[in-house]
């Protein structure tokens, strides 16, 4: 495992409290976020909280582009825009990131994220990250 | 449409404040608390905890995203008529600036329209001490969505 990546979880509270992790296989770093009552937006559907949604995949596409750039590289999220696919369930998540254009200054990167099937997304969202960035 | 909150609504709201602040784990350590509630309109003050930093003590993009998801889907309730499922289709959000973990923040959110059971909501994020813009948001949501659910999606 890249160590950038590894360095990157460790160091934040929010990985920690989504309960982040990444493993690689053969085609390239798959995401985890474990199940959690508090990741649960509305009990009454047992679904995951899209914000939490959310949040699991830009941390995936920081660690993408920590992969790519190493540690230090000062990446900052700029914004997003992510779709609700389909209605999430009360399990874990998984996700893969795609850097898709990588500037000097700016990249852009798609997450998606899914539950029982990769082919079946729960939900997709799209970055673009500061790369650089004074603090 | 009338400018009050529909009564039935009202008291589902109320319901799920009592929910949101001492049962619901996510949103007790955002400790929302409301200051304008108003037929498509609500304002809530909101904790930035340490448990959602990213490196160091700055507040991590996701914590924005998480308030704001959760601020525009309570927005959506307050311009309904009667109590029914909504779900987020989709979400923009703006990450302005960022803050440290331990100020507040308020998220206010207006709900444009709702219209073919899609409801139309946009807001901001701001520090609570001097009015610092933190993030700006739209997002579109469901209303009605199928499913078992007869209450809120909260």
């Amino acid at each position: 495992m890249n160590t950038a990546v590894t360095d990157l979880i460790e160091h934040s509270a929010i990985a920690d409290w989504l309960g982040f992790s990444a493993e690689e296989d053969d085609s390239g770093l798959v995401y985890a976020l474990a199940f959690d009552e508090k990741h649960i937006g509305n009990p009454l559907i047992r679904a995951l909280h899209g914000g939490v949604i959310s949040a699991f995949l830009e941390v995936a596409a920081q660690c993408e582009l920590a992969a790519r750039l190493g540690a230090g590289a000062g990446v900052k999220t700029v914004n997003l825009d992510i779709d609700y696919l389909t209605s999430s369930r009360a399990q874990p998540m998984r996700a893969r990131a795609r850097i898709t254009r990588m500037g000097r200054r700016l990249a852009f990167v798609e997450a998606t994220g899914w539950q029982a099937r990769e082919d079946k997304p729960v939900a997709k969202a799209q970055f673009r990250l500061r790369i650089g960035a004074a603090d | 449409m009338t400018s009050h909150i529909h009564p039935s609504i009202g008291a589902m709201l109320n319901n799920a404040r009592d929910w949101l602040t001492h049962e619901h784990s996510l949103f007790r350590s955002l400790n929302l608390e409301p200051t304008l509630f108003g037929k498509g309109k609500a304002t809530f003050i909101v904790d930035l905890p340490e448990a959602f930093t990213g490196e160091g003590d700055m507040i991590h993009g996701g914590l924005m995203t998480i308030i704001m998801d959760s601020i525009f889907g309570l927005t959506v309730f307050t311009a309904l008529e009667e109590i029914k499922p909504i779900a987020t289709i989709n979400l923009r959000i703006d990450y302005i600036a960022t803050a440290k973990a331990g100020a507040r923040a308020v998220c206010a959110a207006h709900c444009i329209a709702v219209n073919d059971d899609i409801a139309f909501v946009s807001g901001d994020l701001k520090i609570e001490d001097d009015g610092r813009l933190l993030a700006t948001g739209s997002g579109a949501f469901m209303v009605g969505t199928r499913g078992p659910v007869k209450g809120s999606r909260l």
